[in-house]
């Protein structure tokens, strides 16, 4: 990402709205629960303070920068990291105190493939249900159509090392749901997909949530996750920053905008009435400063008003990217 | 620990380990070095083998000599290849990022840490049955004994269990894969090695000389200085793989012997079992009285076997608190 943070800025409500923060305790109905989590190696502090909530039939988004620690955060709820501090409920259970009931309710896939390059995908799907102590019986169906779900049928007998990238990370996906968990964390699914594998995923992941599962997903690709993802939380630091609904991003972050005309001379003479100096001027357009949904909407009327030919007119880059790019300028 | 989730655990290793590598040339090349090394050392006792003891008749069969070299020179090939076994069974998968995804699945740290030892083990067995014909070979001469095969395997088995089982605790104490190997076999060769450059110097370094006056029965005596201490440190030696071996192996019976018509066996074998059971007893006492050394070198052995296990187990266990210097979970 390249773009100039002066295109974006943070409006912090002045009160958190009550609909917007999940209120959820400890024993409520959310996959996912944690407050004040700490986590320290050594003398570095990874976690400074997580508070986090991923309810069921909804997928939360976690996003931060490199080092923010989301994948400690995600090892720790995978129950393979304790916390230093700190309260955690996965499927209302405490990962320290009974981490076999987190582990049998719980899927985890790993930013890392983790797979044996000399088995097959059949081979390794049945390998890890019998893991899971699923009855061997149903082994044989259960792999063949968790195989179909990530259309991955048709290599079913090839061995993993002759698969792609994209199809390495299906199979991943398909080990993390061989249990039929209630909880899935994935960490940088999309990571070396190519599109189509991606929305693919996209609509893998919509299903398990519209069945009721609680998904917690960390990524990079921000717009990627503006569509997938229901609710955000950021962290910077070790801490986190917010925790939104995607639909109440809008309302604290404005995003610069990005306009484009047949003619640039009217366009640029029409700005310049307007006492509007763009950031910058591109093939792709002029960028204007942030401004509020409102006021782009008045800035975009009044221009095709007074008859400059605009063809595009929309907030640069995704929401996620504003608030994203707009908190990590906060924090400078 | 479920044995269902062990043996999973221990068929799945077991795959990937025959999948990688070309296993079945190797194993071809083990015979067929095992089986040359045989034949070689059957004709050059043969060749050796023309003193006729006056009086005898027939003469001394190679088989305890054929089978003592055999079995010494196995085992020490196996002591060579058994830390490599499972030498990167722990941090190897760690590397590779399959640790991780296992520990989350609702197998417990032991079912874990024994299906891979099993899968470790069960190649150097393998590779240790494969031989088994070549032992058969020097009985057949004669001399050997029917229970020399067995209890020499089942020791064999069980002291390259012990090896594996280290090589796998320091595979899940070490982060990387070279280091642990490398300590795996410092660990062998302290054990085969070490213990007699240990009691080598512990006897000159605690030297008492005691002179020891025999009575030859016929009013002579016979005098001798005896300088080692061995019966107050023949404990050092104890835990070595090959005393164990050796001393833990049966004595061949006594041959039917009538007026010396058959002449006496050269037996290795049993004179190195006299002599480190003699090493138990201090001057002027009879040494075939001497008691045996393998009981404390086994349970030494094993008690290194289980704590190894142990501790691997330990390593394995998630939450963890307390991440070692280096060590990535996933």
């Amino acid at each position: 990402m390249c773009l100039d943070d002066a295109r974006y800025a943070l409006r912090v409500p002045e009160e958190p709205d009550g609909d917007v923060m999940v209120q959820a305790s400890a024993d409520s109905d959310v996959g996912i629960w944690v407050r004040g989590v700490t986590r320290r190696f050594g003398t570095a502090e990874a976690l400074r303070g997580i508070d986090l909530s991923a309810p069921y039939g909804r997928i939360t988004a976690l996003v931060g920068p490199n080092g923010a620690g989301k994948t400690t955060l995600l090892l720790i709820l995978a129950t393979l990291l304790t916390p230093t501090a700190g309260q955690v409920r996965v499927a209302g259970l405490d990962p320290v105190a009974d981490p076999d009931g987190v582990r049998s309710r719980t899927g985890w896939m790993p930013d890392a493939l983790g797979v044996y390059e000399q088995l097959t995908p059949r081979e390794y799907l049945a390998f890890f249900a019998e893991a899971y102590r699923i009855e061997p019986a149903l082994v044989a169906d259960r792999v063949a159509a968790l195989l179909a779900r990530v259309h991955l049928a048709e290599h079913a007998d090839q061995p993993v090392h002759v698969l792609s990238r994209g199809q390495k990370q299906r199979l991943g996906l398909a080990r993390a749901l061989v249990h039929e968990p209630r909880v899935l964390l994935l960490d940088e699914p999309a990571a070396g997909l190519d599109p189509r594998s991606r929305s693919e995923l996209r609509d893998l992941l919509r299903e398990l949530a519209a069945s009721g599962v609680a998904i917690l997903v960390s990524s990079h690709i921000l717009a990627e996750l503006e569509e997938l993802a229901d609710r955000v939380v950021f962290v910077a630091e070790g801490r986190t920053v917010s925790e939104e609904e995607i639909a109440g991003v809008s309302r604290f972050v404005v995003s610069g905008w990005r306009v484009r005309a047949l003619d640039d001379a009217a366009l640029a003479t029409a700005l310049a009435a307007r006492g509007i100096a763009p950031l910058g001027i591109t093939a792709a357009g002029s960028d204007l400063p942030p401004m509020s949904d409102v006021d782009a909407a008045a800035l975009l009327a009044s221009l095709v008003g007074d008859g400059v030919p605009v063809i595009a007119f929309g907030p640069i880059g995704g929401q996620l990217e504003a608030a994203y790019l707009a908190l990590n300028k906060e924090r400078r | 620990m479920s044995g269902r989730a062990v043996l999973l655990v221990a068929r799945q290793e077991l795959r990937i380990r025959l999948r990688t590598g070309r296993w079945r040339w190797l194993l071809a090349a083990w015979v067929v070095v095992v089986g040359v090394f045989t034949l070689l050392t059957d004709l050059a006792l043969r060749a050796s083998n023309d003193t006729i003891y006056e009086g005898a008749t027939e003469p001394p069969s190679i088989g305890p000599a054929l089978f003592t070299v055999l079995v010494l020179v196995v085992f020490g090939l196996i002591m060579v290849v058994s830390p490599a076994l499972t030498a990167q069974s722990v941090n190897g998968d760690r590397e590779r990022g399959t640790l991780a995804v296992l520990q989350v699945t609702r197998l417990r740290p032991a079912e874990i840490a024994v299906g891979k030892l099993l899968a470790g083990w069960g190649v150097g067995v393998g590779a240790l049955l494969l031989t088994l014909p070549f032992a058969v070979w020097p009985v057949v001469y004669g001399g050997v004994g029917a229970w020399r095969i067995p209890v020499v395997y089942l020791v064999m088995i069980v002291l390259l269990g012990v090896v594996c089982a280290v090589s796998q605790a320091l595979s899940s104490l070490v982060v990387r894969g070279v280091t642990s190997t490398m300590l795996a076999y410092a660990t062998v060769f302290a054990l085969c090695v070490g213990t007699l450059i240990l009691y080598g110097l512990m006897g000159a370094a605690f030297t008492q000389e005691r002179t020891v006056v025999l009575d030859e029965g016929d009013g002579g005596t016979f005098t001798y200085v005896e300088r080692s201490p061995s019966e107050n440190i023949w404990w050092v030696l104890a835990p070595n793989p090959f005393v164990v071996l050796i001393d833990a192996s049966p004595t061949a019976p006594e041959r039917p012997r009538d007026q010396g018509d058959v002449a006496y066996d050269q037996d290795p074998l049993k004179d190195l079992h006299g002599a480190i059971r003699s090493t138990r007893v201090g001057p002027g006492v009879d040494r075939r009285d001497a008691p045996a050394v393998w009981p404390y070198g086994l349970a030494a052995n094993l008690l290194l076997g289980v704590g190894s296990v142990l501790v691997t187990i330990r390593r394995l266990r998630a939450p963890v608190a307390a991440l070692p210097r280096g060590v990535r979970i996933a």
